[in-house]
């Protein structure tokens, strides 16, 4: 039987924004889960751009928020990491997809490796991080 | 379009080692003895410098410049592709297109990196906020996320990934410019039985990295016929894709630029996969040769293993398959590791591999993949066909 880390004992800081990304990160800070939208196509967007990747205008892009229940795209079990991480494997990295078109990535949340499979239903589980922010990860829907 | 009307006229490659105990220039000046030695050319010969990228020269903007100056090259063509493990492969083209061009004559194609040595690597893209994060090591996790995948909509025997980490490890045996460390012999049962590193993932589904290097010269055709050189290789069909798909939020990571970039340099070789005599693909994980039959046409979507089941890729069977080893049996030489796969191509189609020689030498085809994005497969992807058959 394999357990896996849930990650949420590891020490980690939100990394340094971009300043385009930046309005996500905010949105964090109140479990808020913002994605750009471009209103020219009516299309969702992840990652954050700096421009539209579907038209190249930036004037069309806002931050809409979603409400990010989705299913598994695909995962990987990692046993092999670097730190913080190194010595806490194994633990899971999923790609989720969302409704609204986009996939966003996380760790797991109390997912065992035996109910882990493409087409799971998760949802957000927002873990604090030290400086305010909180991290995307996902749980079972 | 005419590349084909340049000519390669010499390889070099040195031996790929787990940590080089010698400067990324020492191994560059290496290889151009080793060309000169090869050509007769004199150093001034050579009006063009093509460079793949290099971890060790990724600190340094000025990396082309420093490494002909380092090697006192003057020149009137000077470059750095940067297209990750596409990049030997890319200058490769690049230098052509130079040529063709009356930019310049004669092209050093030079492929050299002591990632292990000395890394001045600082990458700039979506990693660090974005995947480091989450505890992503890189290229495994991303591949596990693509092998996933790829059981989930085709079935995956994982048995007949074994078989081609088997083949490429018996060019290795065979090759003894692969690191040595990785030249003995394995089994099926040892690419099954080999640690996981990113679920489903194997420690023999990876490369390891290493330090090396390898070379090409490049000329225009009408100067080699000048030289009287007996031993040419010519490009005669290559593709290019960066961004794949790169519009659209989600696409099914099981399809490649391959695709595209492979098609491109079928129509202006004339050829299909199934005149394909040898297949040098880019190999960082096994699972990418895989998709690669796929995306090139020797066999359709999804029925890569059932492909790999009815062939043998030894440099004896019907389609040699990375001959040396490939690079996760000779050892990936950092960003210049698409090169070990390059010149493994030319050594063959020039006669000269030796103990694992193959038979039908009228062509080559030779692939690059380059870039780790976002929940994709790979930023470029790259196809070349060459022929000795002028």
């Amino acid at each position: 039987m394999i357990t896996v880390n849930d990650t949420l004992g590891i020490e980690r800081n939100a990394p340094a924004a971009r300043s385009f990304s930046q309005p996500f990160w905010d949105g964090t800070k109140e479990k808020k889960l913002l994605v750009q939208f471009d209103t020219s196509v009516g299309k969702y967007q992840w990652l954050p751009r700096a421009t539209s990747r579907f038209t190249g205008r930036r004037s069309v892009l806002e931050w809409r928020e979603i409400k990010g229940e989705g299913e598994v795209y695909s995962h990987t079990l990692v046993y092999r990491a670097r730190p913080p991480f190194q010595g806490k494997e194994p633990f899971f990295i999923a790609i989720v997809t969302l409704p609204e078109g986009v996939q966003i990535a996380g760790n797991t949340v109390g997912i065992t490796k035996e109910e882990m499979k493409i087409g799971l239903k998760v949802k957000p589980y927002w873990h604090p991080l030290p400086d305010g922010y909180n991290m995307l990860m996902w749980q079972k829907a | 379009m005419a590349m084909r009307d340049t000519a390669i006229v010499a390889y070099s490659e040195v031996k790929t080692v787990q940590k080089s105990d010698r400067d990324v220039w020492e191994i560059g000046a290496e290889i151009l003895e080793d060309l000169l030695n090869k050509t007769g050319m004199e150093k001034g010969e050579i009006d063009g410098l093509c460079l793949s990228s290099s971890t060790t020269g990724a600190g340094n903007c000025f990396w082309s410049q420093s490494t002909a100056d380092q090697l006192a090259l003057e020149v009137d063509f000077c470059q750095t592709v940067d297209i990750g493990g596409c990049s030997p492969t890319g200058a490769l083209a690049r230098a052509a297109v130079a040529i063709d061009a009356g930019l310049c004559e004669t092209v050093l194609c030079l492929f050299a990196d002591t990632a292990v040595r000395e890394s001045g690597q600082r990458q700039r893209h979506y990693q660090q906020e974005w995947t480091v994060p989450l505890g992503v090591l890189g290229p495994p996790t991303s591949f596990g996320f693509i092998t996933s995948r790829y059981e989930h909509q085709f079935g995956l025997d994982y048995r007949m990934l074994g078989k081609l980490a088997v083949a490429q490890r018996n060019g290795a045996v065979l090759n003894e410019l692969a690191c040595e460390k990785l030249r003995t012999p394995i089994t099926i049962d040892d690419y099954m039985n080999s640690r996981m590193i990113a679920d489903p993932v194997r420690l023999l589904d990876s490369v390891m990295p290493c330090d090396g290097g390898s070379g090409l010269i490049v000329t225009s055709r009408k100067n080699a016929e000048k030289k009287g050189y007996t031993k040419a290789v010519f490009p005669i069909g290559y593709g290019e894709k960066t961004s794949y798909q790169f519009s659209q939020n989600i696409v099914d990571v099981t399809d490649t630029g391959h695709m595209p970039a492979g098609a491109k340099a079928y129509k202006q070789a004339g050829l299909t996969a199934q005149d394909i005599n040898s297949f040098h693909p880019y190999d960082d994980f096994i699972i990418a040769i895989l998709i690669q039959m796929e995306m090139l046409g020797f066999c359709k979507k999804g029925q890569g293993c059932d492909y790999v089941r009815e062939h043998d890729f030894n440099f004896n069977g019907d389609l040699p398959l990375n001959t040396g080893g490939g690079q996760i049996s000779v050892g990936q030489v950092g960003l210049a590791g698409g090169g070990t796969n390059l010149v493994e191509a030319v050594r063959q189609l020039f006669g000269e591999g030796g103990a694992r020689q193959v038979k039908n030498t009228n062509n080559a085809l030779v692939t690059g993949i380059g870039g780790i994005p976002f929940n994709r497969n790979w930023n470029t992807s790259v196809a070349m066909i060459l022929t000795p058959n002028g």
